[in-house]
């Protein structure tokens, strides 16, 4: 199950995704965070929580980005979860988002 | 299991089909029967094949040929040809035989036999039979040595993915993978510019183009089959290792994206030289100037009309099946049970459920990872033995409907009404315990019909139907509950003799306000009966408003479909036991409830999909649906928590949202009956004990879409939070 | 975890290969014997794929695709369809209901394999 969950950290807010980012939830996921979008142009997404990643959801990521840029905004992706690593490099977006990716200990 | 034992039970079922193909060819009148004949045919080809069994492939396909045309209407099932596949129908039986006794290949005598059959389809088959299919095999792929030292080997692939894939459950990443798995890919270029901005963007559709060097030793077709399942729809392009600089420069020109920034790509991949691609672009920019035109074409992107093929519905040979399982029956070896011991059992795994989910929160709060491997071993076990035990006591339905066959034939001709009786579904399980319990309300129905549904002989000449009456008993499967069909094709219920009834009983004060619906359903109010004259085999002071009782014991509903003049059917959906449920847990202040897995299809924040609070209703991706809180049903106190919950649940065709506090997540319970305080409660269906001792109530999700769907809030009893 | 597969087939023998192929490679395989046991079995567990054979008893592969179309938990689950030469106006309308991948049969229990392996690896 898809879910959104705002957190705060070291008093910044973070919206933490968790569950299945597939194409059963692109829709959901799209509507949502584009209501957070209208908010708050500057979007930080951790995705520590992600346990499945598809191309539906690398679409509703880089689209998200886009609209974000569009919104003279940003889209920062944080805490990328082992599974979304393993798509951002089957798929060779990592680039295309430009965010770094922290290989901690796990 | 294994393969060996597997091809036992192909034997098995090979004798069954084929002793089903006898039986339908001793009557092949009925189109069923026709049917059943392809059916066999071709399940025994199907399954031959896996076991690498040609002979009987190749046999089989031919004679499935034939039966094809027949089944089509393209070819007479004239006595020879009842005949010849009578023969042929002897031919595979004699092959299995042989089979059976270890000769895979056949006898000489039984492959000439074989060989003289198919001489004689040959004049069926519309024209030349295709060359007898052998199993599709795959090919293994040989190493090529000398391509070994060379630094550049690559393939080049270069795909557009279809925009409906997604949707189809097909994902680019697993084609990735399975490429991996084919060799190595040195480099991969997303192409995401399809991508739109705005509102254009649809995240259910495939934006996305990949260009792929891959390093594989696999020949050309391997790799085109990689894509297989989405070439209809995508473009794509595949060019082998070394291939001549234009075949790149085509691929260039024929792709939407820019010239250079493909050509960057290629060159990244050491497809091509830098060189090479500045010369041909410009090669190309000079042509594409000479004939006006640089626009690409499409790459083999093969449409898929849209023809309106009507789907071949293939009506079930149900009572051929039912025989055939009826004989499988005879070697199975049965134990009898006291059927209070089988209760007892069910009872004891209940207690187990409940016992094992204790466990497995005490040891959730522990930290000793092995006792939280052990209990989800013993949860899986549990588990298991629940699923076994539940089976023992699941019986057919086909013996409850069977003992109909005589009371219909007894009953219509006592009242002077031939009538058929279909019965479908038979094989469909149940609890027996609610078996148990659908014998008279069945019983009751069945009459019912015979008696006011079905007309006289007299009344059906007039009204042009079939003198003899049908009468049909139907059970399947549907969503987690199982469903029963009575149905009649006789004169309907009579609307307005009805509500004339329930006027003149008092039962309904403004006729003006009932729909159609409501109208039926007055048949289940108590002290109605809308009979004429009383007979003397219904009427015996047991209205519909008994069944009613006796299926909402069993939790479940009943519906009527009536058409004036040409019949009724009551369908009665039911739960498939009663003991155990698997359930979702939520909770509303400090009570908790719980939901029927089943009937969940999802759970959302309240929030983003109201649609307006006033009227009570969600807007689900553009479906309005009612919603109800739970807190508003059952008057809990407290405060509404700033972030409610919905979980939408549906029962028959119905939708609704049920608004909580908290989602608690799955799990499984052993419903126990309500005490007296709760009984009269609109809204619940039972009481369970969760694994930390506290009481959770289920919810009756029926009741409840009800309750959402007639926005009929308004409930006697006045419950606060329960202890 | 392994990756969940449903077959659904009227023929028990075939749904014993497939089942002993798929398990072999290291998924787990559920069997259903028609379109309508295959529903009923579908209770909102997570399913990575579907195998339906088209000409069944109950309800044939095509309804029950369309069917299953309509549940949300399965919207989306790819579906192997399995056919034979003589079902192209079968395999027409199968597509016309979105089905796109087919395997003909008979089939060797490897090409099976294969075919599910591009669509999820176990």
């Amino acid at each position: 199950m898809f879910q959104i969950t705002r957190i705060k950290d070291n008093g910044h807010e973070i919206l933490q995704l968790s569950g299945d980012l597939t194409i059963y939830s692109a829709a959901e996921a799209r509507h949502e965070l584009e209501t957070h979008l209208s908010q708050h142009p500057t979007l930080v997404l951790d995705l520590s929580e992600i346990d499945e990643l598809d191309t539906s959801g690398v679409q509703v990521l880089l689209w998200l980005k886009r609209e974000a840029a569009a919104r003279v905004g940003a889209l920062s992706l944080v805490r990328h979860s082992p599974a979304v690593v393993e798509t951002f490099d089957l798929l060779h977006v990592t680039g295309i988002f430009g965010d770094p990716i922290l290989i901690g200990p796990a | 299991m294994d393969l060996d034992q597997a091809k036992q039970t192909f034997i098995i079922e090979a004798h069954e089909l084929l002793d089903a193909m006898e039986e339908s060819l001793l009557a092949p009148e009925s189109s069923e029967a026709v049917n059943a004949m392809f059916r066999a045919v071709h399940t025994i080809k199907g399954s031959a094949g896996l076991f690498g069994l040609d002979p009987i492939v190749r046999f089989a396909h031919t004679v499935e040929s034939v039966m094809d045309r027949v089944r089509a209407g393209s070819l007479a099932f004239d006595p020879d040809l009842v005949n010849l596949i009578l023969a042929c129908h002897d031919h595979l039986a004699q092959q299995i035989s042989e089979l059976q006794e270890g000769d895979d290949a056949g006898s000489p005598e039984t492959i000439a036999e074989g060989d003289a059959l198919l001489a004689r389809l040959l004049p069926y088959l519309e024209t030349v039979p295709r060359p007898a299919a052998p199993p599709t095999t795959l090919v293994t792929h040989e190493s090529h040595p000398h391509e070994e030292e060379d630094d550049q080997p690559c393939w080049h692939i270069s795909i557009r993915f279809g925009p409906d894939i997604l949707r189809q459950g097909m994902d680019p990443l697993s084609f990735l993978r399975y490429l991996q798995t084919l060799g190595s890919i040195t480099h991969l270029t997303p192409l995401l510019d399809r991508l739109p901005a705005g509102p254009d963007f649809d995240p259910e559709r495939c934006y996305l183009g990949l260009e792929i060097d891959l390093d594989t030793k696999v020949e050309r077709q391997v790799i085109e089959d990689v894509f297989e399942f989405v070439r209809e729809d995508s473009q794509i392009r595949i060019i082998p290792p070394r291939s001549k600089v234009e075949e790149y420069i085509q691929l260039i020109r024929e792709l939407p994206e820019g010239d250079h920034y493909l050509g960057e790509i290629l060159v990244k991949g050491k497809c091509l030289t830098p060189k090479d691609l500045e010369e041909a672009l410009g090669t190309q920019r000079q042509e594409a100037f000479e004939d006006g035109t640089v626009q690409g074409r499409m790459l083999g992107t093969i449409v898929i009309q849209d023809q309106a093929v009507p789907p071949a519905v293939v009506a079930a040979a149900l009572d051929k099946q039912k025989k055939a399982k009826e004989k499988t029956g005879h070697e199975v070896k049965v134990v009898k049970v006291q059927a209070e011991k089988l209760d007892r059992l069910v009872d004891l795994v209940g207690e187990l459920v409940i016992a094992g989910a204790t466990a497995n929160t005490l040891a959730a709060q522990g930290t000793d990872s092995r006792v939280l491997e052990a209990t989800a071993i013993l949860g899986k076990l549990v588990e298991e033995i629940r699923d076994n035990a539940l089976s023992l006591r699941m019986v057919q339905i086909g013996e409850t409907f069977s003992r109909f066959r005589r009371i219909v034939r007894d009953v219509g001709q006592e009242l002077g009404k031939p009538i058929e009786l279909e019965i479908r579904g038979a094989e469909t399980e149940l609890d027996k315990s609610i078996v148990e319990k659908l014998s008279d309300p069945l019983m009751h129905v069945v009459r019912n019909s015979i008696d006011h549904g079905i007309e006289s002989q007299e009344v059906r000449r007039a009204r042009g139907k079939p003198a003899t009456g049908s009468l049909s008993l139907n059970a399947f499967h549907e969503s987690g509950s199982i469903v029963i069909e009575v149905a009649d094709d006789g004169g309907g219920l009579n609307k307005q003799r009805i509500l004339a009834k329930a006027v003149e009983r008092g039962l309904v004060q403004d006729p003006s306000s009932l729909t159609d619906q409501d109208i039926t359903n007055l048949i289940f109010e108590p002290g109605f009966s809308t009979a004429d004259a009383v007979s003397n085999l219904s009427g015996r002071g047991v209205g519909m408003d008994v069944v009613k009782r006796n299926i909402d014991e069993l939790r479940g509903t009943i519906e009527v479909e009536t058409y004036e003049g040409a019949g009724t059917t009551l369908r009665f959906r039911l739960p498939l036991t009663l003991a155990i449920i698997d359930g979702f847990r939520v909770g509303v202040e400090d009570t908790f409830y719980v939901i029927p897995l089943d009937m969940v299809i999802e759970c959302l924040d309240l929030g983003p999909f109201l649609e307006s609070e006033q009227n009570h209703l969600i807007n689900l991706r553009g479906e309005v649906l009612p919603f109800l809180r739970l807190r508003e049903v059952f008057e809990t106190r407290g405060a509404v928590p700033a972030r409610e919950r919905v979980v939408v649940v549906q029962f028959g065709e119905l939708r609704a949202g049920i608004v909580v506090d908290r989602l608690m997540g799955e799990f499984q319970t052993v419903i126990k009956p309500l005490g007296e305080l709760f009984r009269s409660v609109k809204g619940l269906g039972g009481s369970t004990i969760l694994g930390s001792g506290e009481v959770a109530l289920i919810l009756d999700v029926p009741q409840l879409i009800q309750l959402a769907v007639t926005r009929k809030h308004a409930l006697q009893p006045r419950l606060s939070t329960v202890s | 975890m392994a990756k969940t597969i449903m077959i659904i087939d009227d023929s028990a023998s075939l749904r014993q290969v497939v089942s002993i192929t798929l398990t072999g490679a290291g998924y787990e395989v559920l069997e259903a014997c028609d379109g309508r046991d295959a529903l009923a079995k579908l209770t909102g567990q997570k399913i990575h794929l579907m195998i339906s054979d088209v000409n069944m008893p109950n309800m044939d592969g095509i309804s029950f695709l369309k069917a299953v179309r309509e549940l949300p938990a399965y919207k989306f689950t790819p579906i192997i369809m399995l056919t034979t030469e003589a079902g192209e106006e079968m395999k027409k309308a199968g597509q016309a209901a979105g089905a796109k991948a087919w395997v003909v049969k008979p089939f060797k229990p490897e090409l099976l394999l294969t075919a599910v392996s591009k669509l999820i690896l176990p």
